[in-house]
């Protein structure tokens, strides 16, 4: 079903870096109301800022070939029911520890394939004296994301993307894995625990999963519980974060849930208007994480010079709520059975009472808590988010061993007693 | 309070048109999924084909020269309390007949002030027979838009575009004047009549009499209402406007969301690509009307009025977060305080929002009500005559029946003085 590997480096034509030039020499900036500051978006001055950047100091070709350097790339042809053959770029790592778990870290928007880089050395670390597991560690650009083709028919939902990543893991020999997913990657590791959980998916974690309010009917024991137990600091300070979301966060996802392609025109034709889309979620889902210039215009370049344009990205959005998994009570209806772990940060997008967690989600075996990160989990604290994978499914671990063989450590006679191999 | 009118006309820069061409010249459109066609949003054909004709077909020059030539234009400043003087953009067309009926019309978003273009001539027209009644027609730019400037400040709200409107119709010498407005037009004509009616605004007409959504009177609210409508079955043309409405939520309501919020953000793609700014208008031009047959030349001359405003097209966005910021539920009409001046509401089955018509009764003091068999949003461009033939009826005296509105402003009931 997947046709062979084929070794990738990232070289962006000459073309396009000429042709972001030429756009980039022609901007016309908006004006800005007094004392805006972040009230109405992404501030001028920052943008106009990353612009001047973009023009002249920044250099792609450096960071293209640090990227090259760091996350071995690959591509191979993935068929997926009803959508023909794909062929998906995928960065794929092995440990030296050959018996490391095989981990598949899916992104979400506007993240890309490069989020996996700081995690990545330490995911396949070996351990000095099996003080923790190693993992072999894959990492996919979503179809219609970095330098993975995009669908070219409607409907390739959250389903699509899940059976993509599976198939992949298959193709390169593991056929038990565990995943690692935040934003899209939550909810695609979440099809994936449900659909290819026990048999393939042996266990999943993710960095965002909020469950839902309770209601009287929906859960009852619950919901007279919060009537009666006052919230903590932390549920109040969580409830603020979600509520910010709900009401001044969420324009970008109405628009690429429903009008994908008109916004599409904007971002394929405009790279201060991609930077301004991007930037302003960057800063605003993230705790404080001090951006580097540099490090946004990557970000924003994956974008850029993605292989199927900055339009296709957004579509997964309009899948997403047109299809059966959007539907209200979905979530709670279909909940995966593996073993599940947590980690939450006080500035993701929906922050809300840890109990509620298990209104949509089931088999919650390893919950970590931080008192400082956001969104973007493997970029913003990469030692955080490691040490819970390690805590999770190391030998205290509540998944110790869960892939067949794999425990993550070198082989030892104690070790295969201890896994029950 | 106000400076002195200076007549204008529209001129856009050659180093404007340029620089227009250059960035034509350089598009990269997206992809598009197979058999999209408006799905997902305005197809790629379209916009190919609307492009290539901006860059060779599209006459600007033309354009400006026929609007100068139809809409007697001006500017002058306007002090808005909090906010400095701004210059404001008008179109100023007396009727022939000096006690016409003043008429402030109010354009909204993705609309300008050329909204007026086809309604103008029979508003100021004079009926032979006395058999309608004739108007003295004012439209501005709102501020932010077409060849306004901008508010600099935060806080430009419903209550600031009131002020600018009623401010621009004393200047005039219209003491007393009559509104028509829909879109944003109908949220600032709603507060012109909560805030002036009476003393200035005599009567308001709207052609979105349900703004995006009113709520239902309920038995606590309005209890007539409230039990007649439990009676009334709902008419087909209601249960359309019902699913429209659904539409409308569900569908086709992101760009509020997104300028209610992030217009900022927005702002930097709406200055930068030309061609970007065209899929976000176009796309409402397409799904708000009701298959208005809209050629390449005219969306582009509307897209051009936001392309080559005075304050550039991202201004254009802030009045939605504003309002959005200042009520909540900004746009709803609150139905507190409702105006009570006379109350005019044109219903065309492709609005945005069609609520049941009892509901509208809770928005304000309705006399007038008309409802059409076709039309969408963009009433004064789609359904001119009907428009006109709408307000001819509120404000008349047709056959010596006087319309519900007949004579509010004093000394100009729209005919020769008996």
């Amino acid at each position: 079903m997947s046709s062979t590997e084929v070794p990738f480096k990232i070289s962006v034509s000459d073309d396009q870096l000429d042709l972001l030039r030429k756009k980039l020499d022609l901007v016309t900036f908006p004006d800005e109301l007094e004392n805006a500051g972040w009230r109405y978006g992404a501030p001028l001055s920052d943008i106009k800022r990353l612009v001047a950047r973009w023009k002249d100091g920044y250099e792609w070709r450096a960071e293209e070939a640090k990227l090259n350097e760091e996350l071995p790339q690959f591509t191979r042809d993935i068929e997926v029911k009803g959508h023909g053959t794909l062929n998906i770029h995928y960065v794929h790592k092995k440990s030296e520890v050959e018996n490391a778990i095989p981990l598949l870290f899916v992104h979400g928007w506007p993240g890309s394939f490069i989020e996996v880089r700081k995690i990545l050395p330490l995911l396949v670390q070996a351990s000095p004296n099996g003080k923790f597991p190693s993992f072999h560690v894959v990492a996919f650009s979503l179809p219609g994301y970095g330098f993975s083709e995009a669908p070219r028919k409607p409907g390739f939902a959250i389903e699509q993307h899940a059976e993509v990543g599976h198939k992949l893991m298959l193709a390169l020999g593991y056929n038990e894995y565990v995943t690692q997913g935040g934003d899209w990657g939550s909810a695609i590791t979440r099809k994936i625990a449900l659909k290819y959980g026990g048999k393939y998916s042996k266990a999943w974690h993710t960095n965002m999963a909020s469950g839902v309010r309770p209601t009287f009917t929906s859960h009852p024991i619950s919901y007279l519980q919060y009537l009666v137990r006052p919230f903590t600091a932390e549920d109040k300070a969580g409830y603020e974060r979600t509520m910010w979301f709900q009401q001044e966060g969420r324009g970008y996802f109405m628009e690429q849930s429903t009008q994908p392609q008109t916004l599409g025109y904007s971002l394929a034709d405009s790279p201060v208007g991609l930077l301004a889309w991007i930037y302003e979620k960057l800063v605003n889902w993230t705790d404080g994480y001090p951006w580097t210039d540099d490090e946004v215009l990557t970000w924003i370049s994956i974008y850029q010079f993605s292989r199927a344009g900055p339009a296709a990205n957004t579509r997964i959005y309009f899948e997403y709520m047109h299809s059966k998994d959007a539907a209200p009570g979905a979530l709670a209806a279909g909940m995966p059975t593996i073993p599940m772990g947590v980690s939450r940060f006080p500035k993701e997008l929906a922050v809300l009472p840890k109990s509620w967690m298990s209104h949509t989600y089931n088999n919650i075996v390893f919950v970590g808590e931080h008192a400082s990160g956001g969104h973007f989990a493997a970029h913003e604290k990469p030692e955080l988010l490691v040490g819970d994978l390690r805590k999770m499914f190391g030998k205290k671990g509540p998944v110790y061993g869960v892939v067949t063989g794999k425990t993550g450590y070198v082989r030892s006679k104690r070790g295969a007693e201890r896994a029950k191999l | 309070m106000s400076g002195v009118e200076i007549p204008f006309k529209i001129s856009i820069p050659d180093v404007e048109l340029e620089l227009l061409r250059k960035k034509l010249d350089l598009v990269t459109f997206p992809d598009e999924l197979q058999d999209a066609e408006w799905r997902y949003g305005v197809p790629l054909s379209d916009m190919k084909r609307l492009v290539a004709r901006w860059k060779d077909g599209f006459d600007w020059r033309a354009v400006e020269k026929k609007l100068n030539n139809e809409l007697p234009q001006f500017t002058r400043d306007i002090e808005v309390a909090g906010h400095g003087k701004l210059t404001i953009h008008y179109v100023h067309k007396k009727s022939t007949l000096e006690t016409a009926i003043p008429l402030l019309f109010v354009h909204g978003w993705p609309g300008s002030f050329i909204e007026v273009e086809k309604i103008l001539p029979s508003l100021v027209e004079t009926s032979e027979d006395g058999s309608f009644p004739s108007f003295h027609v004012v439209t501005f730019s709102l501020p932010g838009y077409g060849f306004s400037e901008g508010a600099r400040k935060p806080g430009f709200a419903a209550k600031q575009y009131a002020e600018v409107g009623n401010k621009l119709m004393l200047s005039l010498g219209y003491n007393e004047y009559v509104t028509q407005g829909g879109d944003l037009g109908r949220a600032i004509t709603y507060k012109m009549a909560q805030v002036y009616g009476g003393k200035h605004v005599k009567a308001w007409h709207t052609n979105m009499p349900s703004s995006l959504g009113i709520p239902a009177p309920t038995l606590t609210s309005h209890p007539i209402l409230y039990l007649q409508s439990l009676f009334k079955p709902l008419t087909p043309a209601e249960k359309a406007g019902i699913e429209r409405s659904k539409w409308f939520d569900t569908e086709g309501k992101a760009y509020f969301w997104e300028q209610a919020t992030q217009p900022q953000t927005l702002g930097y793609s709406m200055s930068d690509s030309p061609t970007g700014l065209l899929a976000w208008i176009y796309e409402k031009l397409v799904n708000w009307s009701d298959a208005y047959p809209w050629t390449d030349d005219e969306v582009l001359t509307w897209v051009s009025m936001y392309y080559f405003s005075q304050a550039g097209p991202a201004a254009s966005a802030r009045i939605y977060y504003e309002m959005w910021h200042e009520l909540g539920t900004g746009f709803a009409g609150a139905v507190k305080n409702p105006p009570r001046i006379p109350m005019g509401a044109s219903y065309f089955p492709k609005e945005l929002n069609v609520s049941p018509r009892s509901w509208v009764r809770t928005v304000g003091n309705l006399v007038f009500e008309s409802v059409h068999s076709s039309g969408g949003h963009f009433a004064a461009h789609e359904k001119p005559d009907e428009l006109v033939e709408d307000l001819r009826n509120m404000f008349g005296r047709g056959k010596g029946k006087p319309g519900p509105a007949y004579g509010v402003v004093s000394g100009r009931n729209g005919f020769q003085p008996a």
